[in-house]
């Protein structure tokens, strides 16, 4: 199992690695250590939500994108 | 056998002028009160200063309840109950700060500082994406109103506004808002809300700061120690020698203070004469708020109270206060001060060191008064104790209405306590109001003014 993110630490504009495979960049941090507003690059699971701001769960996040 | 399990109408009886101990020591009565007092009273949560920018919150009380004051990114003022609606955990555990949402730390649903939840984990795979979020925002209050800069609030979408609430009470409540100078909403607060326990009945401090000229004897340390702006007693008070000092009671609405009335064209007495800075800007606010006032700028305000826990003091030092009620046993004192926003830095700094001596829990003259309180609790709470009710027969039958002197009117029941240096009648008309609210099953009830007006129409 994959080492746990610390989302507090994601500055805008970087981009992350979501559990489902889709792709979305940092576009504002609540420093809450729970969520993330970011806009998604990719979606997997419902390519139309490509382009558009979410709040992303800490939970959801795989990886940080080098 | 007392045998008292709730409220009943007898416990006060204001023709004998007796009052039960058991309304400040029986679990019962408190309980009874958070719902039919604090959940329709208008209640005070804090002040706009303290959250000047979008994102910003102060954590707050409503009576027991922990609510959010917070200001969202419209500019929106809001307050929220601090709850979350999945299972209730605090959704903030700060005293203040900014943010853009207010986030669970238990399973995690966020709101927006609008009060909307805007996040849910799972969202989409545990509830299938079909839990109504626009349900599940965070509690707001039912009226909340921003009277020149002090946030108020009620549960209870019944109740009159806030102003209606006030009644003729409004003047006094200017006096502690308004600019000393009598200019409109110049106060903003000085420093931070200082906050305490102490161990009594909430009531203790609401009818103590009712209006209480009685107990002056157990200030008299300070008074020989000399705290005040000038070296002497607590306060400058050259007033006290050239004025009717008032106790004012707005029966209908439960709200009593002490006002000193000036007599017309005296000027106000010098105070703060070791700082001169501050001696003369206090002499220019006192001129121009005649000038502005008019009549009413004879008014010199004292100790009041906003039923049912929200204190006043706008002279020396200017402070507001609220009793949280902590249990039957224990109140939250919370304290804010306030100084007028275009004052120097000096006087802001002078009054600060005022401040600190008077007031707080290491305030020399508060120190006197969580003493009294502390141990009249601790002493009322025993089977014997109980069986004797407290004495509020000071000046029973001596209010008169409309009081008037040298051309001005003064609305509500009144005593002049020149002479007399004290009464009861801020006290009886406080258990009053709280014997209504006890009593009575909705606004409906309540709002008797409204009835009398009714009544004199037809």
């Amino acid at each position: 199992m994959a080492e746990p993110i610390n989302v507090r630490d994601l500055a805008p504009g970087t981009r992350i690695v979501l559990v489902d495979g889709g792709e979305a960049e940092i576009v504002d941090n609540p420093a809450d250590g729970v969520w993330v507003f970011a806009r998604y690059l990719s979606s997997p699971r419902d390519p139309a939500l490509a382009g558009q701001e979410e709040m992303i769960f800490a939970q959801d996040v795989a990886a940080i994108r080098e | 056998m007392n045998g008292t399990k709730g409220y009943h109408p007898g416990l006060v009886d204001l023709d004998s002028g007796e009052i039960s101990r058991e309304i400040f020591v029986n679990a019962d009565i408190y309980a009874e009160e958070q719902e039919r007092v604090f959940a329709r009273a208008w209640l005070h949560v804090g002040h706009e200063s303290q959250i000047p920018k979008p994102g910003d919150y102060f954590v707050s009380s409503m009576g027991e309840e922990s609510v959010i004051l917070t200001r969202d990114r419209t500019g929106a003022i809001h307050v929220f109950l601090n709850s979350c609606r999945h299972r209730g955990m605090k959704v903030c555990r700060y005293d203040e700060g900014s943010t853009t949402v207010f986030t669970c730390p238990y399973h995690g649903w966020s709101y927006g500082t609008d009060g909307r939840l805007v996040g849910v984990p799972y969202f989409r795979e545990a509830y299938h994406a079909k839990l109504d979020k626009e349900k599940r925002g965070l509690v707001e209050v039912a009226q909340l109103c921003n009277y020149k800069g002090s946030i108020w609030a009620n549960w209870d979408k019944a109740a009159p506004s806030f102003q209606e609430y006030l009644g003729d009470f409004t003047r006094y409540l200017d006096l502690q808002l308004d600019g000393w100078d009598g200019r409109e909403a110049q106060a903003e607060l000085l420093g931070g809300v200082q906050k305490w326990l102490v161990p009594c009945n909430w009531k203790f401090p609401a009818e103590n700061f009712s209006g209480d000229t009685y107990h002056n004897i157990s200030h008299r340390s300070v008074d020989l120690a000399g705290i005040g702006p000038s070296g002497r007693s607590r306060r400058d008070l050259g007033e006290r020698d050239i004025s009717r000092k008032l106790h004012v009671c707005i029966p209908d609405r439960g709200h009593q203070t002490i006002l000193y009335l000036m007599p017309p064209g005296e000027p106000t007495p010098p105070a703060y004469q070791n700082a001169p800075i501050v001696q003369e800007y206090f002499a220019h606010c006192e001129a121009e708020k005649r000038r502005r006032r008019g009549d009413y700028g004879r008014f010199v305000g004292a100790p009041g109270e906003v039923f049912p826990n929200t204190a006043l003091l706008s002279r020396q030092p200017r402070t507001m206060a609220v009793w949280h009620p902590r249990g039957p046993n224990q109140t939250e004192v919370w304290r804010w001060f306030f100084v007028d926003r275009d004052a120097p830095s000096e006087v802001k700094e002078f009054l600060r060191d005022y401040y600190i001596r008077y007031s707080g829990p290491a305030g020399m003259t508060e120190q006197d008064d969580m003493e009294n309180w502390n141990y009249a609790h601790k002493a009322s709470q025993g089977v014997i104790a109980r069986r004797h009710p407290y004495s509020y027969e000071q000046g029973m039958g001596t209010a008169v209405q409309d009081f008037e002197w040298q051309g001005l009117k003064v609305p509500g029941d009144v005593i002049d306590i020149t002479e007399v240096q004290s009464s009861e009648q801020p006290m009886r008309n406080l258990y009053r109001r709280w014997s209504e609210f006890m009593a009575a099953d909705s606004w409906a009830d309540l709002a008797t003014w409204r009835r009398n007006d009714r009544t004199a129409a037809e």
